[in-house]
């Protein structure tokens, strides 16, 4: 069964990290347009370090495509994880009830296997008896 | 220089002195308190093996001892630690005192509450985190300003699912103990099966034997030896096919007599040594 909670609670601190790697993505690799016929992408010198690092359509539209699968396929999971929570079918009660009843049965449960090794132990006895008789005999 | 040296080691040690009742606990303070205790406990009529574990409080104990009696409970159960409050019951903070936005129905209270609503709000966060990021890019290509917002409803849709979440644990934990209880009680069972087969094994073996042991019973030494000449006899019957075996057993019914005969004396002597 595990702990599937903090499971859970992984996972949706996980989906909380792709939201970030989704923005630091299109914010990085964004293509740059103009506004206006005014405008202008100024010619950045090579060795400014770059705010925007563009990617081809192609490459950048990929990206963006992996990305949101990613986010869905996570968000699949975590409903996955919440309907196999343990005992959602139970209430507080149930479970009190459940444990009690458990509580006897690991009870008689247990009597019966102190019966069982008694009578084991007597039948040692007896079969240790008839051995000897055997080896006298 | 060397006291310099200490002086500065001093100054930049990473952790603060020990608090300085750590010097009370010395060989002898622990023996006089222990028998401070016991003596308490003589007079009280307490059971002092018995109450090791348990709390015994003695009243009056000497100044230089004092440390060695851990504190009383806290009598409001609230105490500071790190100038953090604490208390002694750990009560999960509802959404409202943390000042956070509920999104869904309160259902802490209902301890008949299936927890399959719970669930299905879980699943309706779920969707409603990705519904919202999916609008909080949108709102962001066409106007950064207005973001805020969007960031603040994923805020609270994420800390109500943790929420939710935290409320689930007391009912996971339960369930743990419950399948727990029933591997034990399970294993439990196999072993006394597993008993009881053995058991009956035995016995069926032991009624074998007892039939077989209809037969006369002979003076010892002499049974030995009838009984290796019986089955000498017997492989002489059978003998009519094998040769071999034949000499071979009726060689070794005499070697056996004078080793049963050994044997026998010293089954007898181990005997009368039981009783």
């Amino acid at each position: 069964m595990g702990d599937m909670l903090t499971q859970l609670q992984d996972s949706v601190d996980q989906l909380a990290d792709r939201f970030i790697a989704c923005f630091y993505y299109l914010e990085r690799h964004h293509d740059l347009e103009t506004f206006g016929p005014n405008d202008r992408i100024p010619d950045l010198k090579s060795e400014q370090p770059k705010e925007v690092d563009s990617l081809s359509p192609e490459v950048f539209q990929a990206g963006q495509l992996e990305l949101a699968r990613d986010l869905i396929v996570q968000e699949q999971q975590i409903e996955y994880i919440i309907s196999n929570l343990p005992g959602l079918e139970n209430s507080e009660r149930d479970q009190e009830q459940l444990i009690k009843e458990l509580e006897e049965e690991l009870k008689t449960a247990e009597a019966q296997r102190l019966e069982a090794v008694k009578e084991k132990d007597e039948v040692l006895l007896k079969l240790d008896q008839v051995l000897r008789g055997i080896r006298r005999n | 220089m060397d006291n310099l040296e200490e002086d500065s080691s001093k100054v930049t040690a990473l952790y603060p002195d020990p608090p300085p009742f750590w010097n009370a606990f010395t060989p002898e303070n622990i023996a006089r308190f222990d028998a401070l205790r016991q003596d308490f406990a003589d007079k009280h009529g307490l059971d002092a093996d018995a109450d090791t574990d348990t709390i015994v409080r003695i009243p009056d104990v000497p100044d230089d001892l004092i440390y060695l009696q851990p504190p009383a409970e806290p009598i409001d159960s609230k105490w500071r630690l790190f100038s953090e409050p604490q208390t002694l019951d750990e009560e999960l903070q509802s959404l409202e005192t943390a000042g956070i936005l509920r999104l869904g129905p309160t259902s802490e209270t209902d301890r008949d509450g299936r927890h399959v609503d719970r669930a299905f709000e879980l699943k309706r966060l779920a969707k409603s985190m990705l519904l919202n990021f999916l609008e909080l890019v949108g709102v962001m290509s066409q106007d950064p300003s207005h973001g805020l917002e969007k960031v603040q409803d994923l805020k609270t849709l994420f800390l109500n699912f943790h929420h939710i979440l935290n409320e689930y644990r007391p009912h996971q934990a339960r369930e743990q103990l419950i399948q727990l209880m029933q591997d034990q009680l399970d294993s439990k069972r196999a072993e006394t099966a597993a008993i009881r087969g053995v058991v009956d094994k035995a016995k069926r073996a032991l009624e074998g034997l007892g039939s077989m042991e209809m037969s006369p019973v002979e003076p010892i030494g002499a049974s030995a030896s009838s009984s290796t000449r019986s089955s000498g006899a017997a492989a002489a019957a059978n003998g009519v096919l094998a040769p071999h075996t034949l000499n071979g057993a009726a060689h070794d019914a005499k070697d056996e007599v004078p080793y049963w005969d050994r044997e026998s004396e010293g089954w007898a002597m181990v005997d009368t040594d039981f009783e």
